[in-house]
């Protein structure tokens, strides 16, 4: 259990009547209890160099609606630089020139696409497989079971996958911003299957995908250098 | 011209492997100048006797937006680890998260979207808007 304290100092002698003086500390501890948060994306700094937008936090890989809280400070000395912070596409508001900022944040995950392919029939030598870039090529002929233990042990860029019954993998994609629908039916284009003998691979979708709408994105307003510094303090 | 300074320190002897001593100010200046913000809500206390559901807190409406700087003070003043607030942005209520009890937050606001809350129950929250009365140029 790691300590955490944060505290917040308001002051200005003339923007109200009486002099404004708040000051307010918490300990930064984990939802429902009062165990400190233990886990941080340490102090970091992130260079930006277009108008393009830039995400800092993604939700999926965290866990959702718990007690994390985010820092940011736009480092720019001139006073015209901002980000525009966004959680996802809803605007939060702008980061002026030696502002900072400290927010919880949701972590709200989206939902993963998943499909299963269910093999059948005989493969042969030779025979191939092809998704996400990786192609499966049989040296021997293989049992069904067996086919479906090597697609399942391979390594795929935007997916994971695993074998979940016999002749079956699923796959799941590994992120939710991923909303591409993968063919359904024994000759899907995605799921790309050759084959000498009479060996089939049936795509089924499981899972429809929704995308995130948590992620934390910051928008520079020039394309010159910029710089964002953030941390993150969570628990898992 | 007002001049009003927000500081925040955050302290750890064990977040991280190095001790973390972070504190920065910043002076709270209108979007794209060195003017102060000028109007202030002064802090308000909010005493929620249930719980509530996408409750507005502080209406874009009522503020100039876009090109602006202003900032948002919310705290949960609650002495439970339990009590809640979740803070929402606009009328999808998109969920930016959750101010336990003590906890506070101090964020950006252009003023495109409402700020709603969801409390887990009874509970008391302080806030206070710093905002610029005109757009800037």
């Amino acid at each position: 259990m790691a300590t955490t304290n944060a505290t917040l100092t308001l002051s200005s002698g003339d923007l109200v009547g009486s002099n404004l003086s708040l000051s307010a500390s918490t300990v930064l501890n984990k939802a429902g209890n009062n165990t400190g948060m233990d886990q941080a994306v340490g102090l970091s700094r992130k260079l930006t160099s277009s108008l393009d937008t830039y995400t800092l936090f993604k939700a999926d890989e965290f866990t959702a609606n718990l007690a994390h809280k985010v820092y940011l400070k736009n480092i720019s000395t001139t006073a015209s630089e901002y980000f525009t912070v966004t959680i996802d596409d809803s605007i939060l508001g702008r980061l002026y020139a030696g502002d900072w900022a400290f927010f919880p944040w949701a972590a709200a995950d989206g939902v993963k696409s998943a499909f299963t392919v269910t093999f059948a029939a005989t493969w042969a030598t030779d025979d191939t497989a092809v998704f996400d870039g990786v192609t499966i090529t049989l040296a021997a002929t293989e049992t069904v079971a067996a086919m479906a233990i090597l697609v399942g042990a391979a390594k795929y860029p935007n997916f994971t996958a695993a074998v979940t019954s016999s002749g079956v993998v699923t796959f799941t994609a590994k992120d939710s911003n991923d909303l591409s629908l993968i063919e359904e039916g024994a000759a899907s284009d995605d799921y790309v299957i050759t084959t000498a003998g009479n060996g089939t691979g049936t795509v089924a979708r499981t899972v429809a995908p929704v995308a995130s709408a948590s992620d934390i994105k910051i928008t520079p307003s020039v394309g010159t250098a910029m710089t964002l510094e953030s941390m993150l303090i969570f628990q898992a | 011209m007002a001049t009003t300074t927000a500081t925040i320190s955050l302290n750890s002897a064990d977040i991280t492997g190095d001790p973390l001593s972070l504190s920065k100010t910043s002076t709270l200046t209108k979007a794209q100048g060195t003017d102060g913000l000028n109007q202030f809500t002064g802090i308000t206390t909010l005493v929620y006797a249930s719980a509530q559901t996408a409750t507005p807190l502080v209406l874009a409406a009522s503020y100039v937006n876009t090109a602006v700087a202003h900032k948002v003070y919310i705290r949960n003043t609650s002495t439970s680890e339990v009590d809640y607030i979740n803070i929402e942005l606009g009328s999808s209520n998109v969920s930016l998260g959750r101010l336990y009890g003590g906890d506070w937050a101090f964020l950006p606001w252009d003023a495109i979207n409402d700020i709603d809350v969801d409390t887990s129950g009874a509970l008391t929250i302080e806030f206070g808007v710093f905002s610029q009365s005109t757009l800037s140029a």
